[in-house]
């Protein structure tokens, strides 16, 4: 009988969670304030704390257990900036996703790399929050997040040149203040 | 009135005869939509599953109401045609998954594996499951029909909700037609689940049995009717994913850090 309970309660609960992901998936496709739920993210700061040479002068400079202190707040101001970019990163999977259905084969492509690309940082997002998480419990061990920067630099670029074939008077207002 | 509902909710009523027939002609229909339609080559498993479904559900239903057949011979085809539908419903998913991620490479391996390594894990609990049900030792055909029912629906649920939850973590839509598919298979999976988790693991008397007929059976209609919406009737162009421009402050804002960067 416990047996029939559980998986009683376990296909309610699978056939929520489906319904649940389909409805929301239904009423998001209206939502055209999407874009606006892209966060800014400090390239520079970001760049900054996953600087290893910086971390090894701190490493030269502190002792060991302020060292250990100090690498913990760099690694929670870190997994911050990956959440983020991993956000923005679906945020442009679904920009790129509509925009897949253009009658323009240019912005087709464009919208195509687009959506890889944020597909391929949200896959490295999760994998180097992983990594961060594990370093917050061993502050000396390594946490890469370069890939994730390099990653989201190129995801700009693709978000960049999707965003000009859209909106064609943009390019020019940049190009001019490059 | 209420009798008369009552009255209904037994074997051999014309509800009864009607949800066991109904779903598979349409099924049927449905089968002849997808060949007219030519949508079959883009959903051969779906196809097969539809066709198989329907035919085992119609020789079902005849070796049921032949006074002749004994009801061994019954399991017997029961048993068959439950096994052939399990295989086809996994390649049907397989299908499925395969049209929705395929598409985008970056993640397309990262599911294959874990959707395998769910598939392990589900192997494994639905064996547990079905070693620890109670076991008929009269009725074993009956009783080990009902287990391999359990273990197909716990897998094919574990997968469903594995495949949406991948798809909802990396906000990746799936083709309309496939949607309609992975949910009629959803919605279908986890009410039979439910239903044949009670039939294996508790001694309920017959008319609770039959109670639980009857929802199988409405559900399974319901996902057809589900299935012909969304693969037989074109879509409105409203209903097309909207595309969805960048606006011109983020645009400003990336081409602020591309400026950074480039200093």
């Amino acid at each position: 009988m416990i047996l029939a309970i559980i998986l009683v309660v376990a296909a309610a609960l699978a056939l929520i969670f489906i319904l649940s992901i389909t409805v929301s998936r239904s009423l998001q496709v209206s939502n055209t304030s999407l874009a606006g739920a892209i966060q800014p993210l400090d390239l520079e700061a970001f760049r900054n704390l996953t600087d290893a040479a910086e971390d090894e002068y701190l490493r030269s400079r502190l002792r060991p257990a302020d060292y250990r202190s100090v690498r913990r707040e760099r690694l929670r101001a870190m997994a911050a900036y990956v959440q983020v970019a991993g956000r923005n990163a679906t945020v442009l999977v679904r920009i790129g996703q509509s925009a897949l259905t253009a009658s323009d084969s240019t912005t087709v492509e464009a919208a195509r790399q687009l959506v890889e690309q944020a597909l391929l940082l949200r896959r490295n997002a999760t994998f180097a929050l992983l990594r961060i998480y594990l370093a917050l419990a061993w502050p000396n061990s390594d946490s890469d997040a370069r890939p994730i920067l390099h990653r989201y630099e190129q995801l700009n670029g693709s978000a960049m040149l999707l965003g000009r074939l859209q909106n064609p008077a943009v390019p020019l207002r940049i190009s001019a203040s490059l | 009135m209420a009798l008369y509902c009552l009255g209904m909710l037994q074997a051999h009523s014309l509800l009864w005869h009607y949800l066991w027939v109904a779903p598979s002609v349409l099924l049927l229909m449905l089968g002849f939509g997808l060949w007219r339609l030519r949508v079959h080559r883009q959903h051969p498993f779906f196809l097969a599953f539809v066709l198989a479904s329907a035919v085992e559900q119609l020789t079902l239903y005849v070796l049921d109401i032949t006074p002749s057949v004994e009801p061994e011979t019954w399991w017997r085809f029961f048993w068959a045609g439950l096994i052939l539908e399990g295989i086809l419903k996994f390649a049907l998913l397989a299908e499925v998954f395969a049209h929705a991620f395929r598409p985008y490479p970056a993640i397309a391996t990262l599911g294959k594996r874990l959707i395998g390594m769910v598939g392990v894990v589900l192997i494994f609990a639905s064996s547990m499951a079905a070693a620890f049900a109670p076991l008929d030792s009269l009725f074993g055909i009956v009783s080990g029909a009902h287990l391999l029912q359990q273990t197909i629906y716990i897998i094919e649920c574990g997968i469903l909700v594995s495949m949406f939850g991948f798809s909802l973590y990396f906000r990746i839509g799936m083709p309309s037609a496939d949607r309609g598919i992975a949910l009629g298979l959803s919605l279908s999976a986890c009410v039979h689940l439910a239903t044949w988790a009670l039939v294996a693991n508790t001694s309920l008397p017959d008319d609770s049995r039959v109670v639980l007929d009857f929802i199988n059976m409405a559900i399974f209609h319901f996902c057809v009717l589900m299935w012909i919406y969304y693969l037989l009737v074109p879509r409105r162009a409203s209903e097309m994913t909207a595309v969805i421009a960048l606006p011109e402050n983020n645009l400003a804002l990336w081409n602020r850090e591309l400026e950074r960067l480039l200093q």
